[in-house]
C-alpha cells in the first residue's frame, strides 16, 4: 500500500520538479529518501543548501514521514539533532498531505519561524527580542555549514 | 609500532543452545592470529558482562582482531560450545594509526556475532571499546564515535527490531575525505546513502552532528547505558548494567549507586501501588495493612455469601460434557467465540446447552422456586442481561433502554415492583465468576520455587512443567534463600516481579503502545525469539494463574487486547489506544472523499526484520483500488490486520495458556474494561493528587461545575474512580509518580476538563489527550447522573 503511494509521489515529483527543493530515494530503498532545500531568498538562509533525511513508515500515508535536517541550521523550530517542530509532521498530519506539501511547509518555516512553539527556546527568545542578532547568527551558520 | 587496548564490555542475547541451561560464556581475543588473550567465564547467562581490558602491541591498521565466544561448560566438546565470532579490522574502527601517536582515540562498537564454518546457529552481539592511548601529553581531547553494525539478525532483546537508531549512520565528520556532493545536487539527483547524509560539503567538516548511541546533545551517557529509538521514533535508554529500560535519560552526575537507589525507590513505589490493588467482592484476608474497601457496606460478607451460594447452586460450568443434545450444533463467530445453534427451534444462544444452567423464578406467592433450564428458553434478546438481587431473586437488565425488570423478556409479563435500580455491577459479576466450580481451588498444593534474580526463567520452568490441574491447587511460592510461608504476600510479590520481567519490552515479546508509554501490546516481531510461542503460552498461563488465585499483575494492556481475549470484534475506535496517528488518519479517510487523493489498495506493507512485505487484506487485495464506496470495508480490514492478524499466532498461544486456567465462556461475563480490572486490580486513587494535576479549558477550578465534578468523583468508590480513569485515559493505570506523569500519545499530557457539549448530552472523552468534555450542567444531581452513566455505560454503547 505505502510503496505504491510513495512511487506515485516520486513519479509526480519527476514529472513536475519543484524549484525550491529536490527529493528522491537513497539507493534503491523506496522508504528512505533524501531531500535538499534551497534557503529561501528572502530569509537569512538564502544561498544555503540544506539536506534532509526522510523515512517513510510502512503505514504511510496513515502516519507522517519522519523528516530531519542533516545540515546544521540555526532556527527556533529545528534543534541540534535536526528534528523539526512542525504541526503537520505530528498531530496535524493528514493522509491527504504529500511529501512535497510537507517540504514546501518546511521551506516556509525557514522564511517564517514560529517562535511561539519553539523547539529551541534560546533561539526563539533571541528571535523575538533581537531579530537582527538572530538573522546575523542564522546567516553565519548558513555560510559555515550550508554553502 | 602503536599499541591499542581492547575492552570487552559485554555480549548480549547469546544463542540459547540448551533449553534448561544457560552457558558460562567466555571470550578469546586474538590479534592477527598470534597475540591471544581470554576473559574469565561469566556464569549461567546469555548476557555476560566481562568488562575486561587487554593491551595489544605492534598493531597496524590492517591488524585484525578476532573475538570468539565459547561456553566454558562445553569447551572440551567437539564444537567447544562455540557461541559466535566477530572479526574487526582495527583500521576500520580507529582509522589511521598515526605514527607520532599524538591523538587519543576511543571507539565503542557493537558487532553482531557471526557463525563459523560449521554453520551452527548464533545470535547476539558484542560490545567492545577499542582505544589507542596518546604517547604524548599534548593530546587532543578524545573524539568518540560509534559504529553500530546494522543487525542482520538483531539480538533478541533489542526491544524493537527494525528500529532506526541514530547510530546506524556513523559520524565520519572528523574524516575530511568525505565526498563532495555538490555535483549530485546540481544534477538534481540524490546522493548515495551515507556520504551525503553525513557531510554535505567538504569545506564544512563539522556541519552535522550524528550522535552515537552512547551519547547525545547533553554529552556521553554513563557507562553501560545505550540510547535507542523504538518503532514509533521514541527515544529510550537501555541500562546494560541492570538490564532495564527507561524513558528517562540517566543523569551523568549520579553515581551507579545513586541510580540503583533511585531505581529501587521507584520499584518500591510500584510495589506499594500494586499491593494496594483490590477487587470488589473479594473479601480476601490479604489486605496487607492497606484497606481500600471503604465503600462496601457492613453487610457485604453476608450478601456475598448468599449470592454466591445461589449462583453456585444454579450454575455448573464445566463445558465439553459429552455430546450436544440432538439437533444442536456448536459454531464460532469470526472472532472465535463459541455459540450454539438449536436447529429444532432455529434459535442461537451463547449458552452451552450441556451446561445445565437453570434460572430460578419465584412463583406468584414468592414461596416456591421454579427452575427452568436457560437453554430451553433460548437466548435473551440482544442487549439484555440476567442478574440476581442479593436475595437471589432473578431480574433482567435491558441495556438498550437502560431499564430493569423482574420479567424475563422471553416469558409473558408480570407486575413490576421494587425492581433494583439499573446499574452495571462489576462486583456481582466478580462474585458470580468466583463462585463457578471451574474456578475453585483444588485440594493439594502447587509449589513454585524461584530465584529472585532469575524469576522469568525459573517461573517458566516451574509453571510449564506442571499440569493446569496442578496449577489450580493452593499456590505456595518460595523465593530461593528466603524464609517465609506464602500466606499471600509472597505470591503477590511473585506476580509483581514476574509481570515486570515478562512484559518488559527488553525481551521483545511485548512492546509499549504508541498511545502512551506504559500500556503494552504483543510485539508483532516477537518471532525474533525462536521460542516466542512457548513464552506466550507461559505468559497466558501466568495471567490465568493470577486471575485464578486472585493475584494481580502489574501490567496494563491496550484496550484492544482485552477485547480480543473476550473474542470481541476489534473496531476502528480500538485503534485509538494502539496508534493514535493511524486512528486519526483512518477517521479522516472515513470522513473525507478519498477519490484521487489517497491511492490505496486492499493491502498493507509490513516491515519484517528490515524487509518490507506487502500483505493482501483480501484476495488479490493489492490489485483492488480503495474507493469512497468500499473504504468502510478497507478500514475494517486494515484495523483487523493491524491489531489482530499481525499477532495472531502469539495471541493464540497466549490464549491457549490462559484458557488452561480460566475457561473461555466464564470470562465473557466481563466487558473489556472489567477484564482489565480483573487482571490488574483496582488501585486506590489519590483524588487530591489527581485534582492538583488537572488542567481546565473553558472552566476555572473555582467554577461550580468543577467543584461538583470533584465532589462526585470523591464520593465514588475505587471501582468507579478506576472506570473514570479508563473512560478518560483508556487505562486504569496510574503513573507511578502520580498524575503529574500522565502520558498522552504525544508525550506528557495532564488530565484536562474542557467545557464542551450541551447540557442534555453525556460527557465525552478523548483518550488520546486524557481529556473529558464536560457540558456545563445546571446542578449537581444532573452532573452526577450524566457522569455516572457516561463512565459506566459508554462501553459497547457508542461513545459519541
Amino acid at each position: 500500500m505505502s510503496s505504491k503511494r510513495i512511487s506515485k509521489e516520486l513519479n509526480d515529483l519527476r514529472k513536475d520538479p519543484i524549484t525550491s527543493f529536490s527529493a528522491g530515494p537513497v539507493g534503491d530503498d523506496l522508504f528512505h529518501w533524501q531531500a535538499s532545500i534551497m534557503g529561501p531568498p528572502d530569509s537569512p538562509y538564502a544561498g544555503g543548501v540544506f539536506f534532509l533525511s526522510i523515512h517513510f513508515p510502512t503505514d504511510y500515508p496513515f502516519k507522517p514521514p519522519k523528516i530531519s535536517f542533516t545540515t546544521k541550521i540555526y532556527h527556533p523550530n529545528i534543534n541540534a539533532n535536526g528534528n523539526i517542530c512542525l504541526d503537520i509532521l505530528k498531530d496535524q498530519w493528514s493522509p491527504a498531505l504529500t511529501l512535497s506539501k510537507v517540504l514546501l511547509s518546511i521551506c516556509s518555516l525557514l522564511t517564517d519561524a514560529n517562535p511561539d512553539d519553539p523547539l529551541v527556546p534560546e533561539i526563539a527568545h533571541i528571535y523575538k527580542t533581537d531579530r537582527s542578532k538572530y538573522e546575523t547568527t542564522a546567516r553565519e551558520w548558513t555560510k559555515k555549514f550550508a554553502v | 609500532m602503536p599499541s591499542i587496548s581492547v575492552k570487552l564490555v559485554a555480549a548480549e542475547s547469546l544463542y540459547k543452545r540448551d533449553v534448561f541451561r544457560s552457558p558460562d560464556p567466555f571470550a578469546v581475543l586474538t590479534i592477527d592470529g598470534y597475540q591471544t588473550k581470554s576473559t574469565s567465564a561469566a556464569k549461567k547467562t546469555l548476557n555476560p558482562y566481562w568488562n575486561e581490558t587487554f593491551k595489544f602491541d605492534d598493531i597496524n591498521e590492517n591488524s585484525v582482531l578476532t573475538i570468539q565466544v565459547f561456553d566454558q561448560k562445553k569447551f572440551k566438546k567437539k564444537d567447544q560450545g562455540f557461541l559466535g565470532v566477530v572479526n574487526i579490522r582495527v583500521g576500520d574502527v580507529l582509522g589511521h594509526l598515526d605514527e607520532d601517536g599524538r591523538s587519543a582515540r576511543e571507539e565503542t562498537i557493537t558487532r553482531d556475532l557471526k557463525r563459523s564454518n560449521d554453520g551452527m546457529a548464533v545470535s547476539g552481539r558484542l560490545i567492545v571499546v577499542l582505544s589507542k592511548q596518546p604517547s604524548s601529553s599534548r593530546s587532543h581531547s578524545s573524539t568518540t564515535t560509534t559504529t553500530t553494525t546494522n543487525a542482520t539478525i538483531p539480538g533478541t532483546q533489542q526491544p524493537v527490531p527494525g528500529a532506526i537508531t541514530n547510530a546506524q549512520t556513523a559520524n565520519r565528520s572528523a574524516n575530511p575525505t568525505a565526498q563532495a556532493v555538490e555535483s549530485t545536487l546540481q544534477s538534481g539527483a540524490i546522493a548515495q546513502a551515507n556520504n551525503a547524509a553525513v557531510s554535505s560539503s567538504p569545506n564544512t567538516p563539522n556541519n552535522t552532528r550524528q550522535y552515537s548511541s552512547f551519547e547525545d546533545q547533553y554529552g556521553r551517557l554513563p557507562p553501560g547505558w545505550e540510547r535507542r529509538t523504538d518503532n514509533f521514533g521514541r527515544t529510550y535508554y537501555v541500562d546494560h548494567n541492570t538490564r532495564t529500560t527507561t524513558w528517562k535519560r540517566p543523569a551523568l552526575d549520579q553515581t551507579e549507586a545513586e541510580r540503583g537507589t533511585q531505581l529501587n525507590a521507584n520499584t518500591e513505589l510500584e510495589r506499594r501501588q500494586h499491593r494496594g490493588r483490590t477487587l470488589p467482592g473479594s473479601n480476601s484476608t490479604d489486605n496487607s495493612g492497606i484497606s481500600v474497601q471503604v465503600n462496601n457496606t457492613a453487610a457485604t460478607p453476608a450478601v456475598n455469601g448468599t449470592a454466591a451460594a445461589a449462583f453456585a447452586a444454579t450454575g455448573a460450568t464445566t463445558s465439553g460434557l459429552g455430546e450436544l443434545p440432538s439437533g444442536w450444533e456448536q459454531r464460532f463467530t469470526p472472532e472465535g467465540r463459541a455459540y450454539f445453534v438449536d436447529h429444532n427451534t432455529r434459535t442461537t444462544t451463547w449458552v452451552d446447552p450441556r451446561r445445565q444452567q437453570y434460572i430460578r423464578t419465584y412463583g406468584p406467592t414468592n414461596t416456591t422456586i421454579q427452575q427452568q433450564p436457560v437453554s430451553q428458553l433460548g437466548p435473551l434478546p440482544s442487549g439484555w442481561e440476567m442478574r440476581l438481587t442479593n436475595t437471589a431473586r432473578v431480574y433482567f437488565v435491558d441495556h438498550n433502554t437502560k431499564t430493569t425488570t423482574w420479567d424475563d423478556p422471553r416469558l409473558p409479563s408480570s407486575l413490576d415492583q421494587n425492581v433494583p435500580q439499573y446499574k452495571r455491577d462489576f462486583r456481582r459479576k466478580v462474585i458470580y465468576f468466583r463462585s463457578q466450580p471451574a474456578l475453585r481451588i483444588l485440594p493439594g498444593q502447587c509449589h513454585i520455587k524461584v530465584r529472585r534474580k532469575n524469576i522469568f526463567e525459573d517461573a517458566y520452568q516451574e509453571i510449564m512443567r506442571q499440569t493446569p490441574e496442578d496449577l489450580k491447587k493452593r499456590l505456595m511460592i518460595k523465593f530461593d534463600g528466603e524464609e517465609g510461608l506464602d500466606y499471600g504476600g509472597v505470591s503477590r510479590e511473585f506476580f509483581f516481579l514476574l509481570s515486570h520481567e515478562m512484559f518488559n519490552p527488553f525481551y521483545c515479546l511485548f512492546e509499549y503502545s504508541a498511545h502512551d508509554n506504559y500500556t503494552i501490546q504483543i510485539n508483532p516481531n516477537s518471532a525474533i525469539n525462536p521460542e516466542h510461542l512457548n513464552y506466550f503460552k507461559f505468559i497466558g498461563r501466568v495471567v490465568g494463574l493470577g486471575v485464578f488465585h486472585r493475584r494481580f499483575l502489574d501490567a496494563f494492556f491496550v484496550g484492544a487486547l482485552y477485547k480480543m481475549m473476550l473474542r470481541k470484534k476489534v473496531v476502528l475506535q480500538d485503534m485509538e489506544g494502539v496508534d493514535a496517528d493511524v486512528h486519526n488518519s483512518l477517521n479522516w479517510t472515513l470522513e473525507n472523499s478519498i477519490d484521487g487523493v489517497l491511492d490505496l489498495t486492499f493491502s498493507a506493507d509490513d516491515e519484517r526484520f528490515g524487509e518490507v512485505v506487502t500483505v493482501d487484506l483480501k484476495e488479490n487485495g493489492r490489485d483492488i483500488e480503495v474507493t469512497d464506496e468500499n473504504k468502510k470495508e478497507y478500514i475494517e480490514l486494515y484495523t483487523q490486520w493491524k491489531i489482530v492478524d499481525r499477532v495472531q499466532e502469539q495471541f493464540k498461544a497466549f490464549m491457549d495458556g490462559f484458557n488452561e486456567l480460566i475457561p473461555e465462556d466464564l470470562v465473557t461475563v466481563f466487558d473489556e474494561r472489567e477484564l482489565e480490572l480483573l487482571i490488574g486490580g483496582i488501585a486506590e486513587i489519590d483524588i487530591e493528587d489527581w485534582k492538583k494535576h488537572t488542567d481546565y479549558r473553558g472552566y476555572q477550578e473555582s467554577d461550580e461545575v468543577i467543584q461538583w465534578f470533584w465532589k462526585c468523583v470523591t464520593e465514588w468508590d475505587n471501582e468507579q474512580k478506576a472506570r473514570l480513569l479508563q473512560f478518560t485515559t483508556g487505562t486504569s493505570r496510574i503513573p507511578v509518580n502520580g498524575f503529574k506523569d500522565l502520558q498522552g500519545s504525544d508525550g506528557p499530557r495532564r488530565f484536562t476538563i474542557e467545557k464542551a457539549g450541551e447540557v442534555q448530552q453525556l460527557p465525552k472523552s478523548h483518550t488520546c489527550f486524557n481529556r473529558v468534555d464536560l457540558p456545563p450542567y445546571a446542578d449537581y444531581e444532573s452532573l452526577r447522573q450524566k457522569l455516572t452513566l457516561a463512565v459506566e455505560e459508554t462501553i459497547g454503547f457508542g461513545q459519541e
